[in-house]
């Protein structure tokens, strides 16, 4: 029996043949479709609505108002799990997940995206966008002032600009 | 049948220490009980009622009700009936009465509830510290709502070493881990050894404790965790996501579309054939048949590259959102996966022929961590472990999720208990896992993939949801809560309850049989200490201090 089935694998092992490929002496496979790779930011297309860095289950997009006309949205790349959600929910498709995945580096400024946005102005703050849906929704609105040096989060969003006076007729429901 | 007379039957015992009960389906049920009440009641469905013990909770109800909340979950599996026990204590130095030396299994999870709340378990066998580091101050749970997430003690002592028991009379110590050939996560086991023979053993685990779930507490958001739970596990991390998204579903009471029931069907079943091809060829790697370990990989490509496809990873497919699913299955997509469940069916049967007769491996496996029904019982034991010994639970069939109770398929049992026929179980499985897959593909309806939800999810509701994963049962406990995001949530993987069974397992052994009693178990510690794994490398040799090493890792930005 137990011979038999000695065999038995010797034939399973032989009939495989080779099958590592010669990767990366080679070029890699082609990667399907849907393959989730690298997020891609056109900032051609962006509007600034934040929602993307609102939602990323890693945190990996800050968001900074320099002025009312200029936000700063920065996708740091460096704990991204592409998951794809930020390209799911932006409403204007400015975010494509991209066929890369040879992403090692040893500088991560090589993965980052910095968009420097036109944000558009209107009576209020300019900051004032529809909820991706209940349960993805803009937690933190109005301006934000995220930590670009320390590549960090800050958990809080303001109703007026920083070094700006408040303007009272801005009220701004903030979490 | 339902929860009604197993309520009735509590009631007729305990009735004036019952408050509440809620049965919100057919397949739930949640009884409040007065604090005394709480171990006469667990023991009354533990001995009596031959309940299944699944997980004890507890969670900071302070802001909401002023008092903590205590839960042990129970499953009933022949009556398709998970039920919650649950109690309120007292805001000031809460405690409950210990129901360990009833139920064994309940061990860890008061430990767990000790040490992350302060929820004193009152006579408890074996009160250690368990999930919290070595150095963490005493009186400190991180847990407790008044704790913020990124909390950092200012008196966590680096040098307190943690007080390891005496070994029997006669015994040597011998440390297995927490680095180890043939553990690829860190677990530390202080082996007990009596010349070549094991006689018992201690076990310090929790390494890799990173607590996802007070992040999903405080900072996540309900639809950014199933992303984050998936990543608890790097080999069964959608059976998380799918528990964690039908725990919240269950609590609403939100009904998936059909077309996303089958996926996640689909895609669940995926993932545990990766897992048992997997299991399989380290299972033959650890005992050193390393020929077949390769052929196992081989095999197993395909079915890889087939969930890459469909949703655009190998592994981590975020494949759920509350509601329903993220990928469709396209009719292309369908042809693909069908080629290649053929394929693998056609290449898994001689495999399977020649394994289950291979005589080298039935020695090497045959008697060793035996386990029988009644361990499986007193320590909770799931999945291939409990079917081996002839324990017949399966959470697809005992507590129908997705669209199990529209697949036909068979249940593996072996009555031996030990490793071989845990891999018995596991390589005939793999056959079950294609037939339902090609009969999800059959019978798929047509229509959305995900549910559109009006407005924010109620809170303060209570959710069960348990998952089969490839390892033994996955069970999510949920409270919804305010501002997006769950009050509580308890993630309990397979291997918390699997792990406690081993030291009976490995009892009266030979040394050498540790690491594959430990592999049958198909161990995942990650899950167990819920963990997002993290990858450090260092290149160059070099001799460290500890201190220098400590530091080193504080400071990582190049390797030295």
């Amino acid at each position: 029996m137990s011979f038999l089935s000695k065999i038995r694998e010797v034939m399973i092992c032989l009939g495989a043949g080779q099958v590592t490929l010669p990767y990366p002496v080679a070029a890699a496979e082609p990667v399907p479709e849907r393959f989730r790779g690298r997020p891609l930011f056109n900032a051609a297309q962006c509007i600034g609505c934040a929602g993307c860095a609102n939602n990323c289950p890693a945190r990996e997009i800050l968001v900074f108002d320099v002025c009312q006309e200029v936000r700063i949205m920065k996708y740091l790349g460096r704990r991204c799990t592409y998951c794809g959600r930020c390209a799911d929910l932006c409403p204007e498709k400015a975010i494509t997940m991209s066929r890369e995945f040879e992403t090692a580096t040893q500088t991560i400024p090589d993965l980052q995206q910095n968009l420097e946005l036109f944000m558009s102005t209107c009576q209020r703050c300019g900051r004032c966008f529809t909820e991706p849906g209940p349960l993805e929704q803009l937690m933190l609105k109005g301006y934000r002032f995220d930590a670009l040096a320390e590549e960090r989060w800050v958990y809080r969003s303001q109703a007026h600009l920083q070094n700006e006076p408040l303007v009272r007729d801005i009220d701004i429901e903030l979490d | 049948m339902t929860a009604q007379p197993i309520l009735d039957a509590i009631k007729q015992k305990f009735g004036t220490a019952i408050p509440r009960a809620d049965i919100p389906a057919n397949n739930r049920l949640f009884v409040f009980v007065e604090p005394p009440a709480l171990k006469p009641i667990c023991r009354f469905l533990f001995e009596e009622q031959r309940a299944r013990y699944v997980i004890g909770i507890g969670s900071d109800d302070r802001p909401f009700s002023g008092q903590f909340l205590v839960a042990h979950n129970f499953a009933f599996d022949p009556q398709r009936l998970l039920c919650s026990i649950l109690t309120r204590v007292g805001p000031e130095n809460p405690a409950v009465e210990s129901v360990a030396s009833v139920i064994p299994a309940a061990n860890w999870a008061e430990r767990e509830f000790q040490d992350l709340l302060g929820i004193q378990p009152r006579d408890h066998p074996y009160p250690k510290r368990l999930v919290l580091p070595d150095g963490w101050p005493d009186g400190v749970h991180p847990l407790r709502k008044d704790v913020p997430w990124n909390h950092c003690p200012p008196d966590y002592d680096e040098n307190r070493e943690f007080a390891f028991d005496e070994p029997p009379a006669g015994c040597l110590v011998v440390p297995f881990g927490p680095f180890h050939p043939t553990l690829d996560e860190p677990a530390h086991f202080r082996l007990y050894v009596e010349g070549e023979m094991v006689r018992g053993c201690e076990y310090r685990g929790f390494m890799a404790h990173r607590g996802i779930e007070k992040l999903a507490e405080s900072v996540l958001t309900y639809n950014e965790i199933p992303m984050a739970a998936e990543r608890i596990c790097g080999i069964c991390g959608c059976v998380h996501n799918v528990a964690y998204v039908q725990a919240v579903e269950q609590a609403a009471a939100l009904a998936p579309p059909p077309r996303a029931e089958y996926i996640r069907t689909v895609m669940l079943e995926i993932e545990r054939l990766h897992s048992h091809l997997l299991w399989v060829g380290l299972a033959c790697h650890i005992v050193g048949f390393d020929t077949l370990f390769m052929q196992s990989f081989r095999i197993r490509e395909p079915i890889m590259k087939a969930a890459e496809a469909i949703s655009g990873n190998r592994k981590t497919y975020a494949l759920c959102l509350v509601g329903g699913v993220r990928w469709e299955i396209t009719p292309e997509l369908k042809a693909q996966l069908r080629q290649v469940l053929d394929r693998l069916e056609t290449e898994w049967k001689p495999v399977a022929q020649a394994v289950l007769q291979d005589r080298n491996l039935q020695i090497r496996t045959r008697g060793i961590g035996v386990t029988d029904p009644e361990l499986v019982r007193n320590y909770g034991l799931i999945g291939p472990v409990a079917r081996a010994a002839g324990v017949d639970i399966d959470c697809r069939r005992d507590h129908p999720y997705a669209a199990y109770d529209r697949v036909d398929f068979q249940v593996i049992v072996a009555d031996e208990g030990d490793v071989w026929s845990r891999l018995v179980v596991r390589v005939k499985e793999v056959f079950e896992s294609i037939s339902i897959i090609q009969q999800c593909l059959d019978q798929m309806p047509n229509g959305p993939l995900q549910l559109s939800l009006e407005g924010e999810l109620p809170s303060g509701r209570f959710g069960l949801s348990s998952v089969e994963a490839p390892r033994g049962e996955s069970h999510h406990f949920v409270i919804t809560g305010e501002n997006n995001r769950p009050r509580r949530w308890r993630v309990r993987a397979p291997t918390y309850q699997n792990l406690q069974g081993i030291p009976a397992m490995i009892q009266d052994q030979q040394l050498a049989d540790m690491t594959i009693t430990l592999g049958s178990i198909d161990p995942c510690f990650s899950c167990t200490d819920r963990l997002e794994t993290i990858d450090l490398r260092s290149g160059q040799q070099r001799v460290f201090a500890p201190e220098e090493l400590v530091q080193l890792a504080r400071n990582f930005r190049k390797t030295p």
